[in-house]
């Protein structure tokens, strides 16, 4: 019984001192900032009058209007009046450290008028205010720092808050939840000194229902399940914690980002402006490649291509290469795996020139065979089969290795059970191979399927979309619209989250099917 | 498949046709390295793979192209490249063996969710991730370190390996951990003396692909690093391909040596590599 | 092994680079000469004015997104070398500080008045120029008598010829924007109207100058689907008498072919001189730079007249400052001064924000075009009709 009091009331103090540590910071910054921003106007007001200006001023000077040279009109020159009252540039030979920051005040103050703000990256002030004669500029130090936190008082309410929780505890009976929820509302008081009224509830509101709950035994039950459950957890938590802020937080950044629009740097909430503009096919026509659902059709054309492709190939090579008697078949593997080990940015490259139109491998075989050289990348076909080629050959090796793999596992007794049975070649192929190979082609053709789906780099750096933009497919339009389009950040989340949706109800679909099918 | 052997015309015919695919399969390696070997900058136009002209000087310029402090930049990028990826692969396959063993060997609340999380994370294209993650890595303080890339190496990389590792665990006979459990060992026990020994062929495969993950990576080392003494060798290798002109022939040199490991890893893995790949998939 | 880790683990976290606050950050994306002539000038300065100054190289094709993603985050560099095509894009994203403190008109005076404009934007100067570029007429020596002057020469070559010779008289990326402007221009088109802020593609002298492009790849006068290194090696293997390239295009060719530079020739059927674009590579200083009065004094020397001569000399490059002309090293190159030359016609690229969404729709033009046949006016049109939807998020 005793146990439980402190492990709740530790829980609602640490809640209550993470309000109150928030109340008080912001509290405090908006504080400093109103204190220094109002003394910094002030200095600047006092120059405009001719005063002198007091102390923690750091420079402050009348500005000259900016005199622009005769030749270039992208030149500027100011001046400032010192305190002897002769005129000096500023910038040139005998600059003062702080002249850039006064001319660009001075300028700040031209486009947009008189002004006061921090500056970034220091702890300055600066002030611009109307002067005869040109502009007044003050820069400010902050005599002292921000308030501290103030931890003796933080300390002594917590102290109190227990001693009043152990008290209730003693009581028993409903004194009890009313000491809890009594003793961690104690920072209510500086929280709502700091932050207003609608915090300091919210800190007594979150004390309140810390202690309803272990009333009612929720805590402890709380507790139970996650000692039951806790070794899974515990194996469990590093990766989650690492897929949380690496994988989790960008993916709900993007996924948001796609409800606004970027216009150089300024985000301006546009709804579902950007999913419509999409969606629509940005109202063209259907064989255009700025259009969602043609770039759509291209993708999946893409994938299912090149995953048949992948799959016969390596499966049918396997089969080649798992035959006994075929002397040097583990050389014949090592060569053929060199594909997936090279990393494939370098070979797309190579592929690339290779399809050149003048001078490329593929058209000089072509020629000396006596046909015609092909323009691969002018034609939407040629274009689309020379992404093809390259990636197939990217791409088999993997198929490749996994239907060895398979084909390995079938004991050869079946073989041989089959045959004195009387089963022909193709009989065996069709009842003893084929289903020994589903179970570990599947997984690898889906695996296989949403890699190609978001191969990014053959089709960027092979056929670049061309032509016209026709070859490329969603990723790589969705990376232009983010890189290439006017950095087009909102457009390209959109995308983003569209081929996200895409890739998961296939999933779920195929997921049915195949459930259906084991039906 | 067949005991017998076929024909000696058949078995002719098959040596053939695999080795005149084997020499197709080849010729863009053949390409590259035909381009080291022989000097100048630019591509030669004949087809032939073989190279008129031997020279090493490519290899020489790529290893002994200095910064203007003077440090050998080549060595430093592999350096670099090796220390991410090795550190990919072990954080990696830390993370991703213990997730993927209780995803298989405990039943808790979340579990289901668990699984399709990482299954549905595979499919989020990861490019499209740069900007949020350039943020955050600020925020932490992990721009332009290595630590910082190898974290996000390692959690792109964790969804498969965890997928595979759990399909792995999943055909692996729970008799021995029952036995071991009723003796008093502690789960953890288990795990590390009795489940990662026998899953060794898993956590080749996956320990494979974190390191090409890590070695290969190209658009998010560029984007995060910005000291170029802390660039890896992708980095290095698409600098030489300038916007105007390139030199091929040290992208030539560069891409056999940094192939290399790579290709290393795999024939010294190859053994594992079958049987990782499939063990779970098996048992479906 | 667990030693392991954490030796692995300290490894890493120590490889965090250690920005030396003292230093001067500047980002590059130059390699080979230019890399190592800017290496040199950087040693001078901290030789005679004690300041250190950091050189990165950064990929081109990584650098503008690195800067745009680095700068405001406190990340980026000081000082950074580029072209002047996207200040209009980074004054509107705040990442470039203007200069008009620093530069009086002794400075300004040292550049040619062109150089020194580009780099200037909306009444405000962001940098100083390094180098020019445009394209020029690289012939080989050994297989013309001398190059054309205008445009019919290049359908009837066999006269310029000093031997029997089948190859292509001209190569050049002939989908590429950037080479083809100087047909555009030779046509009396331009990129944006006569304001200066729209496009407009589809006006009756860009389809003449795309009409003009396409008869110079039917009668084979051009090679078709070339990029960058193609032209190269075409012209280095002999199979094209002359190449359009800039600058850097001298370091691409090999030792052992004989080459000279001219400028373009002229349009025969308009009259008006082929003017390519002229691009200004400068060095602009960040927004967010340390230390700005140093990171200036660096900006100062790098441009100044006496390292101009030394990386026009080292390095090849054009540069813009005009005492450089006057020394003997370089009045005496007669390919520095062909290029000299050319830039007296040539038209600035344009700064202007809409200028980044131009290049790959008028490039899918092209391709269209020359590659498929397609119509010339519908083609431009689609290109207007795709860029208005880049640059939707722009207004």
């Amino acid at each position: 019984m005793r146990r439980n009091w402190w492990h709740a009331y530790a829980l609602a103090g640490l809640v209550s001192v993470i309000v109150a540590t928030a109340a008080f910071v912001s509290y405090r910054n908006a504080a400093f900032e109103r204190r220094e921003l109002g003394r910094a106007t002030h200095a600047a007001t006092s120059v405009s009058k001719g005063l002198r200006p007091m102390d923690n001023v750091v420079a402050a000077y009348l500005v000259s209007p900016a005199v622009p040279s005769e030749h270039y009109e992208f030149l500027r020159e100011r001046s400032v009046t010192e305190a002897d009252g002769s005129h000096r540039r500023l910038g040139g030979k005998n600059a003062g450290p702080f002249d850039k920051r006064i001319y660009d005040a001075a300028n700040q103050y031209d486009k947009s008028g008189p002004f006061v703000q921090l500056v970034t990256d220091t702890d300055y002030v600066i002030a611009a205010q109307p002067a005869s004669g040109g502009v007044a500029v003050a820069i400010t130090t902050p005599p002292k720092g921000p308030e501290a936190f103030p931890w003796l008082v933080v300390l002594g309410l917590l102290v109190m808050g227990s001693l009043v929780c152990a008290a209730g505890t003693l009581v028993g009976g409903s004194a009890r939840p009313l000491g809890l929820a009594l003793g961690a509302s104690g920072l209510a008081v500086p929280t709502f000194l700091w932050s207003g009224l609608v915090i300091a509830l919210f800190l007594v509101a979150c004390s309140m229902l810390i202690a309803w709950a272990d009333w009612r035994g929720s805590l402890e039950r709380a507790g139970r399940e996650l000692r039951k459950g806790g070794i899974a957890y515990a194996f469990l938590t590093p990766t989650a914690m690492a897929m949380l802020v690496l994988v989790g937080i960008p993916f709900v950044v993007g996924l948001g980002l796609g409800f606004y629009n970027n216009n150089h740097g300024e985000w301006t909430f546009v709804g579902l402006d950007n999913f419509i503009q999409i969606l629509s096919g940005d109202g063209r026509s259907l064989s255009d490649p700025l259009n969602f659902w043609f770039t759509l059709g291209v993708t999946v054309a893409w994938t299912a291509v090149n995953v048949v492709l992948h799959v016969s190939i390596g499966v049918a090579l396997a089969l080649v290469l798992r035959q006994r008697w075929l002397k040097g078949r583990h050389g014949f593997r090592m060569l053929l795996i060199l594909p997936w080990a090279i990393p494939n940015y370098i070979t797309a490259l190579i592929w690339k020139g290779m399809f050149q139109f003048e001078y490329g491998a593929i058209n000089s075989v072509l020629s000396t065979v006596g046909l015609d050289k092909v323009n691969w990348f002018s034609e939407w076909s040629t274009s689309f089969a020379s992404n093809v080629a390259t990636n197939t050959w990217l791409g088999f090796p993997f198929m490749m290795v996994v239907a060895l793999g398979a084909l390995e596992n079938i004991p050869s007794d079946m073989y041989e059970a089959a045959e004195v049975d009387g089963a022909s070649p193709w009989q065996r192929f069709h009842h003893i191979t084929i289903p020994h190979l589903m179970p570990a082609m599947l997984p690898a053709l889906a695996l296989g399927a949403i890699w190609t789906f978001n191969m990014f780099n053959v089709i960027y750096l092979v056929s670049d979309g061309r032509p016209g933009g026709g070859t490329d497919i969603l990723v790589t339009e969705a990376y232009r619209w983010a890189f290439e389009r006017g950095e087009r950040y909102g457009l390209a989340a959109a995308y983003a989250t569209i081929i996200f949706l895409i890739l998961i109800l296939w999933t779920i679909i195929g997921s049915r099917l195949a459930k259906k099918d084991a039906e | 498949m067949n005991r017998r052997a076929p024909k000696p015309i058949s078995q002719g015919l098959v040596y053939l046709g695999i080795s005149m695919l084997t020499v197709i399969v080849l010729y863009p390696v053949m390409v590259i390295l035909k381009k080291a070997f022989e000097p100048g900058r630019n591509f030669a136009t004949s087809v032939s793979p073989v190279p008129t002209e031997f020279s090493l000087e490519h290899f020489e310029n790529l290893l002994s192209s200095a910064n203007s402090s003077g440090d050998l930049l080549f060595l430093r990028y592999a350096w670099n490249s090796t220390l991410v990826a090795l550190a990919t692969t072990i954080v990696g396959l830390c993370l991703a063996c213990t997730a993927a063993y209780a995803l298989s060997r405990f039943r808790f609340a979340g579990r289901r969710f668990g699984i399709a999380t990482f299954l549905a994370v595979q499919m989020f294209p990861g490019t499209l991730l740069l900007m949020p993650l350039y943020v955050i890595l600020h925020k932490l303080g992990l721009l332009n370190s290595l630590l910082g890339l190898v974290l996000v190496y390692a959690t792109t990389a964790i969804p498969f390996c965890v997928w595979t590792l759990k399909g792995y665990f999943d055909s692996l006979p729970k008799e021995l951990e029952e036995a071991a459990r009723l003796d008093g060992a502690s789960s953890f026990k288990i795990f590390y003396m009795i489940m990662l020994p026998l899953a060794k062929p898993g956590l080749a495969v996956t320990g494979l692909f974190s390191f090409m993950t890590a070695w290969n990576e190209f658009i998010l080392a560029s984007t995060f690093l910005t000291d170029d003494s802390a660039y890896t060798l992708p980095v290095l290798l698409k600098s030489s391909v300038g916007q105007y002109s390139a030199d091929w022939g040290l992208f030539a040199a560069g891409a056999i040596l940094t192939s290399l490991p790579v290709m290393a890893l795999f024939y010294f893995l190859q053994r594992y590599l079958v049987g990782g790949l499939t063990a779970g998939s098996v048992k479906g | 092994m667990p030693r392991v880790l954490t030796l692995l683990f300290v490894f890493l976290l120590g490889c965090r680079a250690d920005a030396d606050p003292d230093s001067v950050l500047l980002w590059h994306a130059y390699s080979g000469a230019e890399q190592d002539a800017l290496r040199e000038s950087v040693a001078r300065i901290e030789r005679e004015q004690g300041i250190k100054v950091r050189l990165v190289s950064v990929p081109y094709e990584a650098f503008a997104d690195k800067l745009t993603a680095a700068i405001p985050n406190g990340n980026g560099p000081d000082l950074f070398v580029f072209a002047h095509d996207r200040i209009g894009h980074w004054t509107a994203n705040h990442l470039i500080e203007p200069l008009e403190y620093y530069v009086d008109d002794s400075i300004a005076n040292r550049y040619a008045f062109e150089a020194i404009s580009a780099m200037s934007y909306e009444g405000s100067l962001y940098g100083l120029p390094l180098a020019v570029k445009s394209v020029a007429l690289f012939y080989r020596t050994d297989i013309l008598k001398e190059p054309p002057s205008e445009t019919n020469q290049l359908f009837a070559m066999n006269e310029l010829y000093t031997h029997a010779w089948d190859g292509y008289p001209l190569v050049y990326e002939n989908t590429n924007l950037y080479p083809h402007a100087l047909w555009l221009h030779g046509f009396g088109g331009s990129l944006f109207d006569k304001d200066g802020q729209r496009t407009s593609l589809a006006t009756p002298e860009a389809v003449a100058a795309l009409t003009f492009a396409r008869k110079l790849d039917r009668d084979k006068v051009v090679p078709g689907g070339v990029d960058a290194r193609m032209v190269a090696t075409l012209f280095n293997e002999g199979k094209a008498a002359m190449a359009i390239s800039g600058p850097w295009f001298q370091n691409d060719i090999n030792d052992d072919v004989p080459w000279a530079v001219a400028t373009l020739p002229m349009v025969s059927d308009t009259g008006l001189a082929a003017k390519p674009f002229l691009g200004v590579e400068g060095i602009l200083m960040s927004s967010r730079a340390k230390n700005k009065d140093r990171a200036f004094a660096v900006l100062d020397a790098l441009t100044s007249d006496d390292d101009a001569v030394f990386r026009a000399i080292a390095a090849k490059q054009i540069v813009p400052n005009q005492a450089a002309y006057e020394t003997s090293e370089i009045s005496k190159n007669p390919a520095l001064m062909a290029f000299r030359k050319q830039l007296d016609s040539t038209v600035p690229m344009s700064a202007s924000p809409l200028m980044r969404s131009v290049w790959t729709p008028y490039q899918n033009a092209l391709l269209k075009v020359i590659d498929q046949g397609d119509d010339v006016a519908d083609a431009l049109r689609s290109a207007e009709s795709e860029m208005k939807s880049y640059a939707e998020g722009q207004q």
